[in-house]
């Protein structure tokens, strides 16, 4: 266990995701928590850590930066694309010059360490705010993928930490008259995946809430997520886990591990495996499975990034990645208002009260 | 949905040819029935379908009664009774012997209220009692077959019985024929007046029932809405379940080396009175016999889908079947405890995802459906398949009678003539039987007769389109949509395959996927040729055609929903099913081979 240090003895810098729970979102962001909740819930997630928001501020106040920022964005005009270019620009280089402290390194490593055998880990920047989807916009969902080595891993972190000043994140901000910051981190053992993709607990074109979509494609989530492919698409019940509508697609590339051992390439799929349906009937039997879990405990409709590993069997082979509320159910928004069950039996028969 | 141009235009039906052979086919049917000059400029601007449904065969003339008598009864519980405020009654017209529909709609929203008002009180009297009114339903109905069955054809004795003239009973022969003529005619009317009573509203409740599930959970499979109302132990079931039954007592008294594979059932019958086991065995045979084996062959509504009792080679092949299976140490029983887990499971997992007031509306509802549908489920059993396989055969007594005095060449000739023309023949022959004069029938009908059976089997190869006239900018007839599931889109499907086509589109009845050799069965007469493995193409079919599930690995109809008998047995068997494509026979051959989709409602021949 990592030494608590001094001034952090009330605000941690890093904890397992086992340790976080919704309480956490302020201190790790929303990603961490989430996380740590759906491992509460026995939801199979890979194990890792989250690095707080803490561990953010510890960086900015060593490496003097926040004074640099604070001018940085002092002149950028929301409206003027080169001003934020010109402000992402400068917090990006002092950033990246500046080292991450050794109170935080420390606890990185020790926690890498932990996951035992510099194993590759993904890391992902876990925004504050209850609203995902605004940080998305914001560009604030940087993803690395195959990361290894304690010190690739630091560097990571710190590249998340730098997707803040991103232009569209500065101009986002800068719109709503934000100024301030932070960002909290998720490190997660990477799911060395044969198939991943997206599921939403609902339809999301009709709101229908007994249906579960997904999209799936060769390799790491990154070519579904980055819409690099048009991904396998199933509209399964949720209720009876029948494949409602099933379109497969060629799915020309994927991503997959580097030789080298760091990083994820994009590949060509071959021929024979681009038309091939990438889950199979236990494989969506498993998702839904894990679908409805993961909306159980959240109780809303979920979007969901899952992968399925290499080398091991269904459901064991399952992960769930993150998981957040689809905030968008079209159709159920524009329902009429209820009516009553008999004056809906006089309509079927054109007798309703007002024709 | 609504447009304001028509959805889709279909041949006129005052274009229709005539067969080559087939001319003055207009003969075996009423002067109303057919499109007339004289109403041209309304009936061609009207949608017509044809009711392949009830009638995908040529109707023989007598078989008419069975067009009449129905929309009168549909017409007057709709329209005169209920007066569903939007829709009046159905109008038929028969075009090269097939039978085409079209319903009258109510367009003057004045008229609209004035028959709502009607409506809720009246309609909702019948929902508020409605297992009363179902129980006093089920008893009129058994008063009737009990009436039928007691109804006497006398026979025209030389001399009158001695009661006629010792008793002064005032009943002679002549008018008992007449009498008991007529009177079977009012019972099939009366049948029919049953049949309908509660029809639209049980239907009703269920598609209300439908378009809740609809807008609240878009995607819901129509089978699952199907599922969460269906009955468990209806009548529908009980007999192949009875079958079932005999079987395991066929290997219990170890008889069951009687069932051969290839025997006729006379044959197996008399394996079984060589021992006692085998005795006893038919006594609960003949147990079962009444009523369970009145179920008819086919749907009922034509003279020759007889019931099981007439034609006992459907029970048995059955019998076989089963008793092989269970030697097989399989299970085939209906797992109904399974199904009503599963049944509400589906109910409340989906009421379950939706917000409170509608799930109030879902709730009520769904128990709405479900009181209504043991009527909507077992109507069929004791109207359709009781009732008229009983009526069809005293009809056949009547033909005897006139066969036997020379009338017609066989008794089974008395459906080539129309019910009136019955009544005239019987007239003449009791007239003179009276006289003992020289009657003219014996040369006057027989060859009416033998024209009209030609005339029939040359209209059997023609294949009726499947709409005629302009079609409507929407279908909403609650009539049309319920009972015969034609809904715009279903219209829009028609018109698009006009020009053939190798996809079929209808409702997704049963899901997966299946590809395979097609076996078209127009008639039940063809059932014996499904080979195992097959797809069966069939028109519709009923609960007599129960053996051929187990051989089948998908089916395709032409017409039906997903509460349709073919859906029902599919989604047990868990076959694929595809139903009411509309031209599914028409389209597909024999030995072609075809793709059903039954999640996705689609049928593709592949070559």
């Amino acid at each position: 266990m990592p030494a608590p240090g001094a001034g952090a003895l009330t605000r941690p810098l890093t904890l397992p995701l086992a340790e976080l729970g919704a309480a956490d979102s302020s201190a790790f962001g929303g990603k961490s928590s989430a996380l740590g909740e759906l491992i509460a819930a026995e939801i199979p997630v890979p194990p890792g850590f989250a690095v707080s928001t803490a561990a953010y501020r510890a960086f900015v106040e060593a490496g003097g930066l926040e004074r640099m920022i604070e001018s940085a964005l002092a002149r950028v005009d929301p409206d003027d694309v080169e001003s934020v270019g010109a402000a992402s620009h400068s917090i990006d280089e002092a950033m990246r010059s500046a080292p991450v402290p050794e109170t935080v390194r420390a606890e990185i490593v020790e926690r890498y360490a932990e996951l035992s055998g510099e194993p590759p880990v993904a890391v992902r920047s876990s925004a504050l705010g209850e609203d995902s989807h605004e940080a998305t916009f914001a560009g604030q969902q940087e993803t690395y993928l195959w990361v290894r080595g304690a010190d690739h891993v630091c560097d990571a972190v710190r590249d998340c930490w730098v997707s803040l000043y991103s232009p569209p994140a500065i101009t986002y901000r800068a719109r709503l008259g934000q100024t301030a910051a932070a960002m909290g981190v998720a490190v997660q053992l990477m799911v060395d995946a044969a198939v991943s993709g997206v599921m939403f607990t609902c339809n999301p074109v009709t709101g229908d809430r007994s249906m579960v979509a997904i999209n799936a494609s060769w390799g790491l989530g990154l070519a579904v997520v980055g819409g690099e492919v048009t991904p396998d698409d199933y509209l399964v019940s949720k209720v009876t886990r029948e494949v409602v509508r099933e379109h497969v697609h060629s799915k020309e590339a994927e991503y997959v591990p580097d030789a080298g051992g760091h990083g994820a390439v994009r590949v060509d799929v071959p021929e024979e495996r681009r038309v091939a349906a990438c889950l199979d009937r236990p494989a969506l039997d498993a998702l839904v499975e894990v679908g409805r879990r993961v909306e159980g405990h959240f109780g809303s409709p979920q979007d969901i990034e899952w992968a399925i590993a290499r080398g091991a069997e269904l459901p064991a082979s399952l992960f769930v990645l993150q998981s957040r509320p689809v905030t968008a159910a079209p159709a159920q928004e524009q329902k009429p208002a209820p009516a009553s069950a008999l004056s809906l039996l006089m309509g079927t028969f054109g007798a309703g009260r007002d024709t | 949905m609504a447009t304001s141009t028509p959805v889709a235009s279909f041949p006129s039906p005052y274009e229709i040819e005539t067969p080559p052979g087939c001319e003055g086919w207009e003969e075996m049917y009423p002067y109303y029935a057919l499109f007339d000059e004289r109403r041209r400029e309304a009936d061609e601007q009207r949608f017509w379908f044809w009711n392949s449904m009830h009638f995908p065969l040529p109707m023989p003339a007598f078989d008419a009664m069975c067009i009449d008598s129905p929309y009168q009864a549909l017409g007057t519980w709709q329209n005169r009774v209920f007066a569903v405020p939007p829709a009046m009654g159905i109008d038929y017209r028969c075009v090269n012997g097939y039978i085409y529909i079209s319903g009258n709609p109510v367009t003057d929203p004045a008229k609209v209220a004035e028959r709502a008002e009607f409506f809720q009180k009246r309609a909702g009297y019948y929902f508020e009692n409605w297992e009363t009114l179902y129980e006093s339903w089920k008893s009129k109905m058994a008063a009737l077959i009990g009436e039928l069955e007691d109804l006497r054809v006398p026979e025209l004795a030389e001399y009158e019985r001695d009661d006629v003239a010792f008793r002064d009973d005032g009943h002679t022969s002549f008018y008992e024929v007449l009498d008991a003529y007529s009177r079977a005619l009012r019972l099939c009317d009366q049948m029919w007046q049953h049949h309908f009573e509660f029809l639209l509203l049980g239907y009703g409740a269920y598609a209300t029932f439908a378009d809740v599930c609809k807008a609240n959970l878009p995607d819901i499979p129509d089978q699952h809405i199907a599922q969460m109302v269906a009955g468990i132990d209806v009548v529908l079931f009980k007999p192949d379940a009875e079958l079932r039954r005999l079987a395991r007592l066929a290997i219990d008294l170890e008889v069951d080396p009687a069932f051969v594979e290839g025997r006729s059932p006379g044959e197996i019958d008399a394996a079984l009175m060589e021992s006692d086991p085998g005795r006893r065995w038919l006594e609960e045979l003949e147990k079962v016999k009444h009523p369970w084996f009145n179920v008819a062959t086919g749907d009922g509504l034509y003279h020759y889908y007889g019931s099981w009792l007439d034609d006992p080679a459907i029970p048995y092949a059955s019998l076989i079947g089963h008793i092989a299976a269970l030697k097989a140490g399989e299970d085939i029983e209906r797992p109904t405890e399974q199904l009503a887990r599963e049944r509400d499971r589906l109910a409340e997992e989906y009421g379950a995802l939706l917000g409170d007031d509608a799930r109030k509306a879902f709730d009520e509802l769904l128990a709405l459906s479900r009181r209504v549908f043991p009527y909507v489920e077992e109507h069929k059993f004791y109207a359709d398949y009781w009732f008229l396989t009983r009526w069809w055969n005293k009809i056949r007594e009547f033909g005897a009678l006139l066969a036997e005095h020379g009338f017609l060449n066989d008794g089974e000739d008395v459906f080539q003539l129309s019910r009136h023309e019955v009544a005239s023949a019987l007239d003449e022959l009791v007239l003179a039987w009276a006289t003992g004069g020289e009657p003219l029938g014996p040369k006057h009908w027989p060859p009416i007769a033998a024209r009209r059976k030609a005339l029939l089997e040359k209209l059997a190869d023609w294949t009726p389109p499947p709409a005629l006239g302009v079609a409507p900018d929407a279908v909403r007839d609650p009539a049309l949509i319920m009972l015969w599931g034609i809904t715009t889109e279903r219209v829009r499907d028609w018109a698009r395959s006009q020009d053939g086509g190798t996809e079929l589109t209808g409702a997704a009845a049963s899901p997966g996927v299946v590809e395979g050799v097609a076996r078209v069965v127009k008639t039940v007469k063809e059932i014996s040729d499904v080979r195992e493995g097959e797809i069966l193409v069939c028109s519709i079919t009923s609960p007599a055609w129960a053996p051929i599930f187990s051989k089948i690995t998908a089916a395709v109809t032409d017409i039906g929903g997903v509460m349709s008998h073919a859906a029902i047995v599919c989604r047990e068997y868990g076959l694929p099913a595809v139903v009411g494509t509309g031209r599914a026979t028409a389209q597909i051959r024999t030995g072609q081979t075809i793709r059903v989709d039954g999640s996705a409602g689609t049928v593709t021949i592949v070559g």
